[in-house]
């Protein structure tokens, strides 16, 4: 059989249907088995196994039982009491929603729009030059993204302070990391400033795989740029957007850590920027109430499910869901 | 058969491939550095000197060493001269466990993970103390009544204050000394103070009046500088310019009042340092980044000649190598230090800008994880005596070494010709020294280095060590009395502390920000409140208790 290289028999549009046993099934397709099987093994040993840990939610439990927890004793649902009852529980919850949903509604678009952009550029290497500035902040640590947006966002000798000063703008420098009111847009401009590039990838990749003729045909029945932009590019793409949101509505109560962590090096803002993984980080781990910091962290990852679950639910609806 | 074949052939060799690249990679952590790592070797008698002590160099004696510090990385051990002469001539080979970058993430790594280094070593507060509570470290009473360096070097003062509650001691001090040390203070940028016709800078109101200049006649300079401002640096100093015996600082968001350690809010001095804060803050005559700058962004301030006045609990670190900058360009610019500010009134002697305390700088421990503790400590009783002392400092002894044995007296170093004409090659194996010295022996070390310096032409003289003799040292305050009174979190007092922490850090930075002096009042005013409903008194009571304990100890001798 010559063309058996090439021939792709696991994806023949009739495998259900097809009754051979398991074992000479599973040979036929060693070469994607082989592909697939190191990665669920590595979510099987660092997702699946560590998951016994979240019984500890329900424990007190104490570091030096190291793996050992049920040498611990069960406590019931006292740290999910426990956080419930905080004072900081409400600013907490809302900083995370109004933080993710900004994160949401500002960042989830501009990647789309980037692409939708960098499209219609005709001159290559203009397209290729701003493509590659664009993604590049993603491979930069928040630790450096960080840095740079301090010291441009600083008080004395910060770029922007001094360009405001020049241009007459202001009089006096302002201390934009000190003062609240300015923490979210700092915090969603510098998230969407370093994931932009590297999010659009994907969507230009989409829009490579748009047949052509369409755009043609719709030249010729007069369509303007914006209309054929609208009307066959976006449909076009619509599925992997809508994916894409899927994942992203599992990732809502996301609001990030590091970069929090990072920007909101000043107390003062934690009224706005503390948010549910900063909270287990600096209850949990640096104040060592492990137990209380496994109960918040379980509490958002149901609600992400929860999330999750009706984001597929509407997206079905449209007939493009994850499963 | 043929294309059958390389259907099977390819995705076996991509897995073999895969296979090979994960056993390389674990083949390549799993190898020991044939130095550094025990082998698996049968236990022998334990060689000992006819006095009974543990023998060093006997036998090979391998240890992992783990500083509870997210900055730190210990060199490689034997990679320069003085660690080299120990690993051949004591066959000890050390090799170091790294904090990845998170001491506090890493200690719990391992202790959850139940495999302990043989030593920690870190600051003697709530994380060494949990694994000693845990019963994870090693007592060395018997040893430190056995082995004659630390006995006789940090005197029975220093020990009885190792002492845990549980009467045992756990902790190896480093830069224990009785004399005091540090470098908190105020330093001043000599050419804005020339410019400005030097007046005088002595009164927290002299200090007012000179910002309110350099504002005005340097509008691109920081008139008050504070470093991190976030970990108390700066307006930790300014604090101690309103009090007087001002040794407890803000570490214990408590002051001492007669008997007792009361609320820091409700005092007099603090509020005042509070208000006098805000005003600078309120009046851009300090750096607004104070909260959110970090150290590069503060060196480079002070590195361009930006800082009129410049205040920390140790700004000696960064503000020698600026002032080297600017003297470079113009001998007449730099830096120096000033005594420290006072308000009106208060008596300038009683003033301290920084502590310090008998007990040094931190501590080593060993873990129970330890196979052969005496050996251990035998080195570090070693290391911390005249001859391990010196060769950290000087490097290794001999005629072509900076050093050749002792002279009559035992502990003074026989120093060679190329002690003082090789001072390059010095400098080279100290400025390791900080990073290898764990038990370090400020006594001698001071002694000694003094005596160096001494010997220096004037301009040679090292420009730290002036400020240290001249200003710093004297004004460091003894806080001995107050140290080890934080609770461990196990307890009920120790879970009020992290809450009060918490109000603490909150409170200072919103103070800072107060438009008013009133608005800055009340919010001290709140912190006071929500810590009293935190368990305020009852961490109090906790740590008076503790503060008597020490004075107790301290006074017994």
């Amino acid at each position: 059989m010559p063309q058996a290289a090439t021939e792709q028999p696991y994806n023949r549009p009739d495998r259900r249907h097809d009754r051979k046993p398991f074992l000479s099934r599973l040979m036929k397709q060693l070469d994607v088995q082989l592909m697939v099987w190191p990665s669920i093994i590595i979510i099987f040993v660092f997702a699946y196994i560590p998951m016994y840990g979240v019984l500890t939610a329900f424990m007190d439990y104490n570091l030096f039982t190291g793996a050992r927890i049920f040498d611990n004793p069960w406590v019931g649902f006292k740290h999910f009491a426990a956080f419930f009852d905080a004072p900081d529980f409400g600013t907490i919850l809302r900083n995370t929603i109004v933080i993710s949903l900004l994160k949401f509604v500002i960042g989830f678009p501009a990647p789309i729009l980037l692409a939708l952009m960098l499209n219609e550029v005709r001159h290559m290497l203009f397209k290729r030059f701003v493509q590659t500035i664009t993604y590049l902040p993603h491979f930069m640590s928040w630790v450096i993204v960080g840095g740079v947006v301090m010291s441009l966002l600083s008080t004395e000798n910060g770029s922007i302070n001094i360009m405001l000063q020049k241009t007459g703008a202001i009089d006096e420098s302002i201390n934009f990391l000190s003062i609240k009111d300015y923490f979210w847009t700092i915090l969603v401009s510098t998230n969407v400033w370093k994931e932009i590039g590297f999010s659009s990838i994907v969507y230009l990749a989409a829009i490579a795989g748009v047949d052509q003729h369409m755009y043609e045909a719709a030249d010729i029945d007069g369509a303007s740029k914006f209309k054929q932009i609208y009307l066959i590019t976006v449909p076009s793409i619509m599925p992997v957007i809508i994916i894409f949101m899927i994942l992203a509505a599992g990732n809502l109560l996301n609001a990030g850590f590091e970069d929090i962590l990072i920007l909101a090096q000043n107390p003062l803002l934690r009224p706005v920027s503390d948010v549910i993984d900063t909270y287990v980080y600096r209850v949990g781990l640096q104040n060592q109430k492990y137990s209380y910091a496994v109960a918040v962290g379980l509490f958002k990852a149901i609600i992400s499910i929860g999330l999750l679950t009706l984001a597929n639910y509407l997206a079905r609806r449209s007939g493009n869901s994850l499963w | 058969m043929k294309g059958m074949g390389r259907a099977v052939w390819k995705p076996l060799s991509i897995g073999l491939l895969l296979i090979s690249l994960i056993a390389c990679s674990e083949a390549e952590r799993g190898q020991p550095e044939p130095s550094d790592e025990a082998p698996e070797a049968a236990a022998t008698e334990t060689p000992r000197t006819e006095d009974g002590l543990y023998a060093l160099g006997r036998e090979p004696l391998y240890m992992t060493f783990y500083a509870h510090y997210g900055y730190y990385t210990m060199p490689k051990w034997g990679a320069d001269p003085s660690s080299a002469w120990i690993r051949d001539k004591l066959n000890v080979h050390v090799k170091g466990v790294s904090a990845e970058g998170d001491g506090k993430l890493m200690l719990q790594k391992m202790v959850a993970g139940q495999q302990l280094p043989d030593v920690v070593w870190g600051e003697r507060d709530a994380d060494l103390e949990r694994l000693r509570e845990a019963g994870l470290l090693v007592p060395l009473d018997e040893y430190i009544a056995e082995y004659p360096n630390l006995r006789q070097w940090a005197g029975e003062k220093i020990i009885n204050l190792l002492r845990s509650p549980d009467g045992h001691i756990y902790y190896f001090p480093n830069y224990y000394s009785n004399k005091p040390y540090g470098n908190a203070g105020f330093v001043v940028n000599k050419r804005i103070y020339r410019e400005l016709g030097s007046p005088k800078l002595e009164t927290t109101d002299d200090l007012y009046r000179y910002l309110l200049r350099v504002k005005t006649m340097f509008p691109d300079a920081v008139p008050f500088e504070t470093g991190l401002a976030k970990e108390g640096q700066g307006i930790d100093q300014l604090f101690s310019s309103f009090k007087e015996d001002n040794f407890s600082f803000t570490r214990y968001f408590a002051v001492a009042n007669g008997e007792r350690m009361t609320s820091i809010y409700e005092d007099a001095g603090f509020r005042e340092s509070a208000l006098f804060v805000a005003k600078l803050m309120r009046e851009g005559l300090m750096t607004q980044d104070a909260l959110v700058q970090t150290e590069y962004q503060v060196s480079e301030k002070l590195m361009a000649g930006k800082a009129a006045v410049y205040a920390s609990a140790d700004p000696m670190r960064m503000i020698m190598t600026a002032d080297a900058e600017l003297s470079k360009a113009d001998p007449e610019d730099g830096y120096f230090f000033i005594e420290p500010i006072y308000k009106e009134g208060l008596d300038p002697a009683r003033i301290y800008p920084g502590t310090y305390n008998v007990l040094g700088w931190n501590a080593a421990a060993i873990t129970t994880s330890a196979n052969n503790p005496e050996a251990i400590f035998a080195l570090l009783d070693w290391m911390t005596g005249p001859e391990g002392s010196a060769v950290q400092m000087w490097g290794p002894p001999g005629e072509d070494g900076y050093w050749n044995g002792f002279k009559e007296d035992g502990i003074t170093p026989a120093f060679t010709s190329k002690y003082s004409s090789d001072p390059q090659g010095l400098a080279e194996i100290q400025a390791l020294s900080g990073d290898m010295i764990w038990v370090g022996n400020t006594g001698y070390l001071d002694k000694t280095k003094s005596e160096y310096e001494a010997t220096l032409p004037d301009e040679d003289q090292n420009w730290a060590t002036y400020w240290q003799q001249n200003i710093t040292w004297r004004s460091q305050g003894d806080a001995t009395p107050f140290i080890k009174l934080i609770p461990p979190s196990s307890i009920e007092e120790g879970r009020i502390y992290l809450k009060l922490k918490e109000i603490w850090l909150a409170a200072r930075a919103a103070a800072m920000f107060g438009r008013t002096d009133e608005e800055v009042l009340e919010v001290l005013d709140d912190a006071h409140a929500a810590s009293v409903e935190a368990g305020f008194d009852l961490y109090l009571d906790y740590i008076t208790k503790r503060w008597q304990d020490n004075l107790r100890v301290l006074n017994n001798d």
